[in-house]
């Protein structure tokens, strides 16, 4: 990892500067206020209390004046106030736990593989190379249909997937929040691959009972961001609908997309994409103010899509002989890093403590003005936030992300362990890496989180939320009976 | 008899994966008796009236599968060659294969109507290929009788496990399922090698000797199965009573089976008759072994006798003699077989190629120790609190010579019997004929076609 300062800015001297320079920058405001009170109570002493009373009596008011000054404070407040945004809470949420009989152990895949594509031992191999160094582990799940020989990916098998998932995650939702199916107001559902007709968030609707007017979307297409996207639309709803319930439900139906065909680049999803989902209750109450977990604070979406090579990186099409699979290109990691950029360069300046914005900007300047060869300041996050939620899309972005951001083992461990439980579960991966946060007890009153998903278009979308309160170990949840063993060391290559 | 082509049709096949993962580097070696019995496969069926499935893929009955498939880790394992060229079972959480399968009629008129070698297909084996790195070696298969009711089979390569073993796997499943202690848990380790002073010369021995070098020629096979009741074998024992006192079950239906077939093979240049007995030998060793040992601990031994003492038909005095050959096994005589195979290592440490274990002679094979007083292990696997099973079949692949007739427990309990016969197809019919026989009112089972 390059210094951005000189080489000795590890010396314990310079350290303590750099921490002199982030107090001094990050609290400014406090520091001019105190001297200026303290200027301003230091003459009123001196006046004295008769001078006091005298400028006071100087003054000139009449009713009218009064009357105007009270009535245009209290029209700067009302403003104020109407046009504050309201506040969204995420009360709870709920991950999707796949029953043990859906475990696909690194064996029984590499069988099943060897037995389907007996016709391309080349095809078999490059597989057995990416669960190697897949960085999941044995406990990852896929849909009973997915377990046959050969597959039967069938509509029907496709819904009972969609069913158990969101059923499941719903109900657990409804247990945590005690949340009546007739209280929700705005429902989306996202699932990029699979889309029948009725959708799925009419399925949602049709098993619980929900009412006739509800707010219902469904979004498809959208890769693995849709979360964060998902969570987007719904805050614009919660803005416009005061006192509102808004439940979204993020997942991925493996069944139907499971690559039937030998070409390369679209086999590497079925090596890593596992069952998952999650169901996530938000709300603009003030009565949920107490007892919710998390107040959203940014959401920022970034999309590279006008860029034809970023379109294309990731693209599902027909190979050679007529199957359909999604082919990943191969500068997928290059299109992320220029993705992730540009969110960070939009997010920087919200999120960031003044300190860390005022040396980007003079290394900016310095680099413009002085001299172009200055290595350019990479912000450190870590001062932003104190937890990282960063999509498990596969151990080569978590990797690339950790380089790109500084960011310690220990930071990037929720993404890692996640992938490694539960594998690429698209969407709701980042809900299982929030889960495994709390699960450990990390979780405190006032820490920041930042979710990154990245997605096919390509996109980079982020979610900054704010913990309400410390949620106390045990949690209930995905990780609920095996949190004790993790985190394990995952090697660079499992020997298969 | 023309060749129908098999009412069972097999649509699915899956794998079934263990609820835990399995410790990486986990071997098996298999025992030399187990390397013997390469040549032989296990089928079992488990019929119920009602299937306790009901969606197949979420069923709990799944769940509790995976999580019995926990205990035994050599069951979801794969064969392989391991150094000196021997089998051993790679403990690498492959799973266990499952096929699905319907057939379009009921219980009840597969029962009384099949066909016994249709039956096999219920339980249906696929040979080992070359390599068997992809290969299950135990299969479960679950056939749905279109008209009521289920059949659940087991097979399995004979190297992996004997007719006790595979019964207690399925019977730890029901007990995993109804969520109730498991009786018999699995043990994997035995000290069934060779001793250090080999005694390899003895009369055992010396029969495995024979079975190796045999070479029965292959004819026809055909099955059936004779339901006899408790009242039936209580009153027949005790007819029997004065000549032999201690006579069990087993000892009076090898009796009664082996005289007629006798008389069908017609005279032996020798004038003698031989059966092979094949039994249990977990409890007859000096540190038993617990019935939860998973592997093969059968012991084959040859009794003859003369044509004059078999042919006149005497019941009481052959089921003497079978009586007596049981209960005089000794330890010695199952070690000193242990101690001969041993003997037949090639280079290498590599045991030898493994031969005909059933056959050439009329093998009969007992499960007097699955029964216990009133119940039998095989009739207590239950997946819903008293549900039996409506019956339980049993095959051994690959059995050439005379036959083999298998003792087994009844629906009923206590002392009903239900015997499996395996014999060449002219034999059979003549043998469902049989006054003896026919005197015992056996109800038949899977007759059809005879």
């Amino acid at each position: 990892m390059p210094p951005t300062l000189p080489d000795f800015s590890s010396s314990v001297k310079l350290k303590y500067v750099k921490l002199g320079y982030q107090y001094l920058v990050n609290h400014i405001l406090t520091l001019t206020l105190i001297p200026v009170m303290a200027g301003i109570l230091v003459e009123v002493l001196r006046l004295g209390p008769k001078e006091i009373v005298n400028l006071w009596n100087s003054l000139h008011f009449d009713l009218v004046q009064i009357l105007c000054s009270s009535f245009l404070i209290i029209f700067i407040a009302t403003v104020y106030f109407m046009s504050k945004p309201r506040s969204i809470y995420l009360v709870d949420y709920a991950c999707y736990k796949p029953p043990v009989t859906c475990r696909v152990p690194f064996a029984t895949f590499m069988e099943h593989s060897r037995l389907i594509l007996s016709n391309n031992p080349k095809s078999v191999e490059f597989q057995m190379r990416i669960l190697e160094r897949s960085g999941l582990g044995e406990e990852t799940c896929l849909p009973p249909a997915i377990h046959y020989i050969p597959p039967t990916p069938t509509m029907e098998a496709a819904r009972g997937e969609a069913e158990i998932v969101i059923f499941s995650a719903m109900d657990s939702l409804f247990k945590k929040t005690g949340l009546k199916p007739k209280d929700i107001d705005i429902l989306i559902v996202n699932c990029s691959l699979f889309s029948p007709t009725p959708s799925l968030s009419a399925m949602v609707i049709n098993k619980y009972k929900l009412r006739s007017n509800i707010k219902s979307f469904n979004l498809s297409g959208m890769g693995c961001s849709a979360g964060l996207i998902s969570i987007d639309l719904a805050r614009d709803l919660l803005q416009v609908h005061p006192n509102s319930n808004a439940v979204v439900v993020s997942t991925e139906i493996i069944t139907p997309n499971y690559y039937k065909g030998n070409e390369r680049a679209m086999l590497l999803p079925n090596c890593l994409f596992r069952m998952g989902g999650a169901a996530i209750l938000l709300s603009n109450r003030r009565s949920e103010r107490w007892r919710a977990k998390y107040r959203l604070v940014h959401v920022v979406r970034t999309h590279k899509g006008a860029d034809d090579k970023a379109y294309r990186c990731v693209f599902e099409e027909e190979d050679k002989e007529g199957k359909v699979g999604i082919s990943l290109s191969k500068d997928l990691m290059a299109i992320a890093g220029e993705a992730l950029k540009s969110n960070i360069t939009t997010i920087g300046p919200l999120v960031l403590p003044a300190s860390e914005q005022l040396l980007f900007l003079l290394t900016l300047i310095g680099r413009k003005i002085f001299n172009p060869k200055w290595k350019p300041y990479i912000p450190d996050f870590k001062q932003a936030f104190e937890h990282f939620c960063i999509h498990a899309g596969g151990r080569a972005v978590i990797d690339e992300l950790q380089k790109n951001l500084q960011l310690s083992a220990e930071h990037v461990e929720a993404s890692r362990m996640a992938l490694h439980r539960f594998g690429n579960t698209s969407s709701s991966s980042l809900w299982y890496e929030m889960s495994y946060i709390e699960a450990k007890g990390r979780m405190k009153r006032g820490d920041r989180i930042w979710q990154i998903a990245f997605g096919s278009g390509f996109k980079c979308n982020s979610a900054v939320w704010k913990c309400n309160r410390t949620i106390k170990t045990p949690t209930d949840g995905p990780w609920a009976d095996c949190i004790d063993r993790y985190p394990v060391h995952i090697p660079e290559v499992v020997k298969l | 008899m023309s060749e129908q082509s098999s009412r069972v049709n097999v649509h699915s096949k899956l794998t079934a994966v263990s609820s835990k993962p399995v410790e990486p580097g986990k071997t098996h070696l298999l025992t030399p008796l187990d390397q013997a019995m390469g040549q032989h496969s296990l089928h079992l069926v488990f019929y119920y009236e009602k299937n306790p499935f009901g969606s197949f893929d979420l069923d709990p009955i799944r769940v509790s599968l995976s999580e019995t498939l926990s205990l035994y880790p050599t069951v979801t394992g794969r064969l392989t060659r391991g150094e000196s060229g021997n089998w051993e079972v790679k403990c690498n959480d492959s799973g266990v294969r499952v096929l699905r399968a319907k057939v379009s009629v009921g219980i009840d008129e597969w029962l009384r109507y099949g066909n016994g070698m249709e039956e096999r297909d219920l339980a249906a084996w696929e040979d080992m290929p070359e390599n068997p790195n992809t290969w299950s070696p135990f299969r479960i298969q679950v056939t749905e009788l279109e008209g009521g009711g289920v059949a659940i089979g087991l097979n399995c390569s004979h190297m992996n496990a004997d007719l006790t073993s595979l019964v207690l796997f399925f019977k730890t499943w029901t007990e995993a399922h109804r969520q109730q202690a498991i009786v018999y848990p699995p043990v994997f380790s035995s000290a069934l090698h060779g001793r250090a002073v080999p005694v390899s010369d003895s009369k055992s021995a010396e029969h495995y000797v024979a079975k190796s070098f045999v070479e029965a020629p292959s004819v026809k096979m055909a099955s059936t199965a004779f339901k006899f009741s408790n009242s039936v074998i209580k009153k027949c024992l005790s007819e029997i009573h004065v000549t032999c006192p201690d006579a069990t079950p087993f000892d009076l239906l090898a009796a009664l089976f082996w005289i007629p077939v006798a008389r069908l093979n017609g005279s032996k240049h020798d004038h003698t008759h031989s059966i092979s007995i094949c039994i249990d030998f977990r409890r007859l060793l000096k540190e038993p072994l617990s019935y939860g040992y998973f592997g093969n601990a059968l012991h084959f031994s040859v009794l003859s006798l003369g044509e004059k003492d078999l042919i006149p038909g005497e019941l009481g005095h052959v089921a003497e003699a079978v009586h007596g050959h049981i209960a005089g096994m000794k330890e010695e005589e199952i070690l000193s077989v242990m101690d001969w195979l041993e003997s037949r290592k090639g280079e290498g440490g590599k045991y030898a190629q493994p031969f005909r274990m059933y056959g050439p002679e009329l093998t009969c094979v007992s499960m007097e120790h699955m029964i216990n007083g009133d119940q039998s292990l095989m009739y207590a696997t239950m997946f819903e609190d008293n549900v039996r099973p409506a019956h339980v079949a049993c095959h051994v692949g690959n059995v050439e010579g005379e036959g083999l007739i298998m003792v087994m427990p009844s629906p009923e309990g206590a002392l009903a019997r239900t015997v499996m016969v395996t014999l060449p197809e002219e034999e059979i019919a003549k043998l469902c004929e049989d006054e003896a026989i026919l005197r015992l009112e056996p109800t038949m089972l899977l007759s059809g076609g005879l």
